[in-house]
C-alpha cells in the first residue's frame, strides 16, 4: 500500500480512529467497574457494621454492649484474615471495648479522631494499613446504647481487605485490555478488507485501461458502481471522440489526396508530348511531388494514429477481400494466391494500416509470380507473454527473385528496381515505415519457392 | 471500340480525350455522375474509365447500379483515393481494374486495352486471324509479316472485327461501337470503309453475310 493512495487514506484515517477510541472507551469501562465494585463492597461493609450496631447496642437496659452474633463472616475468627470489626468506648472512656478475634492484639484507629466528617448515612470511611502492612477499608459508626441519646456512646468500626478489590480490579483490567486488543486488532483487518474490497471497482478499471492500451478492448467494461460509472460513460466518450478525431484527420488527408493529385496528373499529362528540356524538367518536377504528397500523406496517417488508444484488427478478414480483389486485378495473369492463416490471428493497430501493408506486398508479389503467391500468418503460442505477443507474416512469391545486394537497396523510398512493371515504386518503403511505427520489422529474404519472401513482424493483439 | 470517360476534372478529361483519342478509340465523355451514369446505362461502350469522386452522383453508386442492371462493360476505375480498401471497394462494386492518379497515360492505354481484349475473349495483346495479326499494344495490323497501312477509322473497324471475330458483327453494332455519340451515323459509310479495307487485305477475310452484317473468318471460304 503506497502513501499516496485512496486505500492508504482510508485505512489510516479507520485504523487512527480505532486506536484513539479504544484506548478510551476501555478507561471509561475501567473507571465504572472500579467504582461498582467498590460501592458493592462499601455496601457490604456498611451491612456488616450496621449489624454489628443493631447486635451490641440492641437494649438500653444493659450497661455494657454485648458481643455480636450472627455475623455469618468465619474470617472474623481467623487471626489477621482481613476482616475486622471493633466497638471502642467513646463517652465514658472506661466502657468495654470488644473486637473480633481476628484482630488479635491490634487495634483499629478510629476515622472521627482523626476529624473525618460522616457522610449522609451516619457512616465515616477511611483507607489504612492492616497488622501485616495490608490495605484495609474501614467503616466507622458512632451509636449509644439502645440508640438512645445521654446513654454511653461508642464507636463501632468494621474493616475489610482492600487489596482483595485491588486484586479483582486490576484482574478485570487485564481482561479488558485484552479483549480490546483483540477487537482493536479485528476492526484493523476488517478496514483492510473493506478498503481492499471496496477499491476493487477502481483495480478493475486500472485493468481495464491497460486492456485499451494494448488493444485488447476498445472500450472501458463491466458494470462498475453507481460512483464510478459516470467515470466510465465519459471515459468511453473520450475513447470515441479520440477515434473519432483520428477518422476525421484521415478524411481530411484522403481529400487533401484528391485535390493534389488530379492536378498532378494533369500537369505530367500535359507535358508528357513536349520533347524540349522543360517538358522534362515538369515532368522529373511533378514525379518528386508525387512522391512528396504520398510519402507525406502516409506519414500524416503515420502521426495521425500514434497515441492513439488502441484497436484491435482481425487479420483473416483483411486478408479474404484483398484476395479477392487482387486476384481479379490480376486476373489475367492468373496467379493463384494461397493463403495460411489461423482464424484467431489478431494485429494490435488500424485496420487501414494492415491493409495497406498486406495489400502492398500482395500486389508485389502477384506481380512477379509465376503461378503462385504465398501468405502464411503464423500467431504465438497463447502462453507466451501478453505484452510482447507478435504475429509473423510472409508473403513470398515463385517469381525470379531479388540478389543479395538488390535487397539491401531495396526499401529505400520510391526505388524502383524494374521500370518495365507498373506501379510507383512505393509500396515496399510504405510497408516498411508502418511496420517500424507498430514497433514492427520487415525483412527482405530469398524464398524457398524462388521468388522474393517478406517476412512482417508484427505487435499481435 | 467505344470509351466512355467519366471524369470532372475538365483537364484531365481532355487529355483522357485526346490520348484515347489518339490510340484509335471513339470517345464520350461526360464531366458529372448523372450524365456518366445515363451515358453508361444507354449506350453500348466496349469500355469505361470513371472517377470516383464525381458531382452530384459518386462512382461508386454509379457501377454499383450499373451492374445492378446488367450493364457488364469494363469498368476501370480512375481515382486518387488509392488505399486498399477504397480499391476492394471499387472491385466489389463491379470494377475490373484500378489505376490511381497521378498515373502514366501509357499504364492507363495498356489496362484500356488489356480489358477491351480480355472483354472480348483474347487472352494474349496480339490478336490473329487467318493472315491478319492485330498488335493492340502498337495499334499495328500486319498481314502475312507486310504492315498495312490504314487510317483511324479503317483501323477501328478492322480491329473491332478482329476483336470480334469468328461472330456476325451488324451494320448497327459497328455504327454503336466505332463513332462518338454525337456522329452523324450514316451506316453507308461502314460499307464504304468495308469496301476501302478489302482493297488493303485479302477479299475474302471479310465475309458479308446477307441480312445480318460481316463476319471476319480464320479460314475463308473459297472463291
Amino acid at each position: 500500500m503506497r502513501f499516496n493512495s485512496l486505500a492508504f487514506r482510508l485505512f489510516a484515517t479507520a485504523a487512527a480512529w480505532t486506536l484513539l477510541v479504544l484506548p478510551i472507551a476501555g478507561f471509561i469501562i475501567y473507571r465504572l467497574y472500579r467504582d461498582d465494585v467498590q460501592t458493592s463492597f462499601d455496601g457490604q461493609l456498611l451491612k456488616l457494621v450496621n449489624a454489628i450496631t443493631v447486635d451490641s447496642m440492641g437494649s438500653s437496659g444493659d450497661a455494657q454492649p454485648l458481643p455480636p452474633s450472627n455475623l455469618y463472616e468465619p474470617l472474623f475468627e481467623v487471626t489477621h484474615s482481613g476482616w475486622y470489626w471493633q466497638i471502642t468506648p467513646l463517652s465514658p472512656a472506661n466502657g468495654r471495648k470488644l473486637v473480633s478475634p481476628s484482630l488479635a492484639t491490634w487495634s483499629l484507629p478510629s476515622p472521627a479522631a482523626k476529624s473525618i466528617s460522616p457522610d449522609e448515612t451516619g457512616a465515616r470511611w477511611l483507607n489504612v494499613k492492616g497488622p501485616k502492612g495490608e490495605p484495609l477499608r474501614m467503616v466507622e459508626v458512632i451509636d449509644s446504647l439502645g440508640h438512645e441519646p445521654g446513654k454511653p456512646t461508642y464507636s463501632i468500626i468494621v474493616a475489610g481487605p482492600q487489596d482483595w478489590l485491588d486484586h479483582l480490579v486490576v484482574n478485570f483490567r487485564y481482561r479488558l485490555t485484552t479483549a480490546l486488543a483483540l477487537a482493536g486488532l479485528g476492526l484493523v483487518a476488517v478496514t483492510l478488507f473493506q478498503v481492499r474490497f471496496g477499491l476493487l471497482p477502481l483495480r478493475q478499471i486500472e485493468g481495464g485501461l491497460a486492456n485499451i492500451r494494448n488493444g485488447t478492448a476498445s472500450t472501458l467494461e463491466g458494470e462498475l458502481p453507481a460512483e464510478i460509472a459516470p467515470l466510465q460513460s465519459e471515459l468511453n466518450a473520450l475513447i470515441r471522440s479520440n477515434q473519432a478525431i483520428v477518422d476525421r484527420a484521415r478524411t481530411q488527408v484522403g481529400n487533401l489526396a484528391h485535390a493534389l493529385k488530379t492536378p498532378l496528373a494533369v500537369i505530367a499529362n500535359e507535358v508528357r508530348a513536349d520533347k524540349s528540356g522543360l517538358g522534362e524538367k515538369i515532368i522529373e518536377q511533378t514525379e518528386s511531388m508525387k512522391q512528396s504528397v504520398t510519402r507525406y500523406l502516409d506519414r500524416a496517417r503515420m502521426a495521425a494514429r500514434v497515441g492513439v488508444i488502441g484497436r484491435v484488427t482481425p487479420v483473416a478478414p483483411v486478408i479474404e477481400p484483398l484476395v479477392r480483389t487482387l486476384q481479379r486485378i490480376h486476373q489475367e495473369k492468373g496467379v493463384v494466391i494461397n493463403v495460411d492463416c489461423p482464424t484467431e490471428a489478431r494485429f494490435s493497430g488500424e485496420k487501414q494500416d494492415l491493409e495497406e501493408m498486406l495489400g502492398n506486398l500482395l500486389d508485389n508479389a502477384c506481380k512477379w509470380a509465376r503461378r503462385e503467391v504465398y501468405l502464411k500468418v503464423e500467431v504465438p503460442p497463447s502462453t507466451s507473454r501478453a505484452r510482447n505477443r507478435r504475429i509473423a507474416i510472409t508473403v513470398a512469391d515463385d517469381g525470379p527473385g531479388l540478389t543479395d545486394e538488390q535487397r539491401a537497396r531495396i526499401g529505400k523510398r520510391g526505388l524502383r528496381l524494374d521500370e518495365t512493371k507498373p506501379g510507383s515504386g512505393l509500396g515496399l518503403s510504405i510497408v516498411m515505415e508502418l511496420a517500424h511505427s507498430y514497433g514492427g520489422t520487415c525483412d527482405l529474404a530469398r524464398a524457398k519457392e524462388g521468388g522474393l519472401a517478406v517476412h512482417l513482424n508484427l505487435p499481435a493483439g | 471500340m467505344r470509351v466512355l470517360v467519366v471524369e470532372d476534372d475538365k483537364d484531365l478529361n481532355r487529355q483522357l480525350v485526346a490520348a484515347l483519342g489518339d490510340a484509335g478509340y471513339a470517345v464520350d465523355t461526360a464531366f458529372d455522375g448523372e450524365e456518366g451514369y445515363f451515358l453508361g446505362d444507354t449506350e453500348p461502350y466496349d469500355i469505361v474509365i470513371l472517377d470516383i469522386g464525381l458531382p452530384k452522383m459518386d462512382g461508386i453508386s454509379i457501377l454499383e447500379q450499373w451492374r445492378r442492371s446488367d450493364r457488364k462493360m469494363p469498368v476501370i476505375i480512375l481515382t486518387a483515393r488509392d488505399r486498399w480498401s477504397d480499391k476492394v471497394a471499387g472491385m466489389d462494386a463491379g470494377a475490373d481494374d484500378y489505376v490511381a492518379k497521378p498515373f502514366h497515360m501509357e499504364e492507363l492505354l495498356a489496362r484500356v486495352r488489356a480489358q477491351v481484349r480480355r472483354a472480348s475473349g483474347h487472352a494474349k495483346s496480339e490478336i490473329e486471324c487467318g493472315p491478319l495479326r492485330l498488335d493492340t499494344k502498337t495499334a499495328r495490323v500486319t498481314c502475312d509479316g507486310q504492315q498495312i497501312r490504314l487510317t483511324s477509322h479503317e483501323y477501328r473497324l478492322l480491329a473491332y472485327l478482329m476483336h470480334h471475330n469468328g461472330r456476325v458483327v451488324s451494320r448497327t453494332e459497328l455504327v454503336e461501337h466505332l463513332y462518338e455519340q454525337d456522329f452523324d451515323r450514316d451506316s453507308n459509310t461502314i460499307e464504304v470503309f468495308i469496301g476501302r479495307l478489302r482493297k488493303k487485305i485479302p477479299v475474302d477475310v471479310i465475309e458479308t453475310v446477307r441480312g445480318l452484317g460481316y463476319r471476319l473468318s480464320e479460314t475463308p471460304s473459297p472463291g
